[in-house]
């Protein structure tokens, strides 16, 4: 193992864009960034609802929101893979250990969060923004709506750390990717697996980038958060 | 001659609050001032009357018209209520004044003139592109007031839209009130400045303790307590 120059040997990898780098960056972004615009299509809707709606069952839902947020990400995976496996309900369809079977996993990961930080910026809206809305003329429908554009950013906010929280997880990518070379393997799944190969400079390497990305996600999450 | 609008046997409880009206008319043309003290269901009142709210007993009519689940958003569409402190939209004053119209689908030289033309009526002529962070306290108000008129509503309501002005920008204000109603345009102002009304000319509504007395003309306001 060459420990010594290993991070030499990474920032050279990253620098040359190594292809199996640059792959597994790739799937990386393009499976979470996947999972998190469909994450946000259901979870947007969600949040607004709960944060807006005054109907039975609304505290239930919000602890089952909660519940879903904290759900480990191997359990996801499980139960996704029980639904993708040959003998699975939707096992025909051949999704196990594909690019599609991670973008679903990550879907279902990312909706709770979008929808919990939606509903926070939506129910901490100010209170006047919809009769507002509604005495120049706007239906509850239309109302909704300038109240989402009024607190955008909180919205961003919640996209944002859903991506986040996609980016940087292992056991969904694991489960129902299985790190395939080339198509599957992601910069979460190709560390936790090629470092425990020996290959610790291209797992240093991904990490590296991971950790760009984390960052990046959380200064601009932040900046959101002061707006 | 059929009132603009007409509230009857109305029961509406909000909290531990509760406002009870046998028969409420506001005819075309006239201000109204609801005077009484705070807490006693004035704002309230202002959103019934905005019909933002449903009361809970009792029915409303707007120009003859049954206030119901199904024509609600078009009536209220005749209505404006200027909150006390206003929310103005993020964006720019233009945007904030033009969000009504767009909704009414007015075009856009209509737009333009009608904007211009509510912000030279409060005297914020030119302010079009400034953005509604930046405005003071006093110009946010105005924009607000000016946001109401750009709709021409037959109905405009002011919650306590004189609340906090010097003694100078009072008298203005309240010059421009009194003129309001000449174009036809119904205002309902509420106020707790017992010598408001008469200043205004106003027809008094008195609210106290969530019911209502009057509209009373105003030579009978002398013999009214306002101060209580």
């Amino acid at each position: 193992m060459d420990s010594p120059f290993s991070l030499h040997a990474a920032l050279a990898l990253i620098v040359a864009g190594d292809p199996d780098v640059v792959q597994a960056v790739w799937t990386s972004l393009y499976t979470s960034g996947a999972a998190i615009l469909l994450g946000s299509l259901a979870g947007i809707p969600v949040g607004v609802s709960l944060g807006l709606g005054r109907f039975a069952g609304r505290r239930l839902a919000v602890t089952l929101l909660n519940t879903l947020m904290a759900m480990p990400t191997v359990v996801v995976g499980l139960l996704i893979y029980g639904l993708l496996s040959r003998q699975g309900l939707f096992g025909p369809l051949g999704l196990l250990f594909t690019p599609l079977a991670m973008i679903i996993g990550q879907t279902v990961l990312a909706a709770p969060i979008v929808a919990n930080y939606t509903l926070a910026a939506v129910a901490g809206a100010d209170p006047r923004i919809l009769p507002t809305a509604m005495t120049l003329g706007a239906g509850r429908l239309h109302g909704a709506w300038r109240l989402l554009l009024e607190v955008r950013f909180g919205l961003l906010a919640a996209v944002v750390a859903g991506f986040g929280r996609v980016i940087a997880e292992v056991g969904v990518a694991m489960m129902l990717g299985g790190n395939i070379r080339g198509t599957t393997r992601t910069m979460t799944t190709a560390i936790a697996l090629e470092t425990s190969k020996g290959e610790f400079a291209f797992g240093l390497a991904l990490g590296l980038v991971l950790l760009a990305v984390a960052l990046v996600v959380n200064l601009f999450l932040n900046l959101l958060q002061h707006r | 001659m059929e009132p603009l609008i007409s509230l009857r046997d109305i029961e509406h409880r909000q909290g531990e609050f509760a406002l009870a009206i046998d028969r409420l008319d506001l005819h075309r043309g006239r201000l109204y001032a609801l005077a009484g003290p705070n807490g006693s269901g004035k704002s309230t009142l202002l959103r019934l009357l905005a019909l933002l709210e449903a009361p809970q007993r009792g029915q409303a009519w707007m120009a003859g018209e049954a206030v119901g689940a199904r024509t609600r958003q078009r009536l209220r569409r005749q209505v404006t209520l200027v909150q006390q402190s206003p929310y103005l939209f993020a964006g720019s004053v233009k945007a904030n004044l033009e969000f009504g119209l767009r909704l009414r689908r007015v075009g856009r030289l209509e737009r333009r003139q009608r904007v211009a033309a509510a912000l030279a009526a409060v005297g914020l002529d030119g302010f079009e592109r400034r953005l509604t962070g930046e405005l003071s306290g006093g110009e946010a108000q105005r924009v607000a007031l000016a946001r109401a008129l750009a709709l021409q509503p037959q109905l405009l309501l002011l919650d306590e839209p004189t609340a906090g002005l010097d003694r100078e920008r009072l008298q203005e204000l309240e010059q421009w009130l009194s003129r309001l109603p000449e174009g036809g345009m119904t205002v309902v102002l509420s106020t707790h400045d017992p010598g408001q009304p008469r200043r205004l000319g106003a027809e008094i509504i008195l609210v106290r303790g969530g019911k209502l007395t009057g509209p009373l003309p105003l030579a009978a306001d002398a013999s009214l307590d306002l101060e209580e």
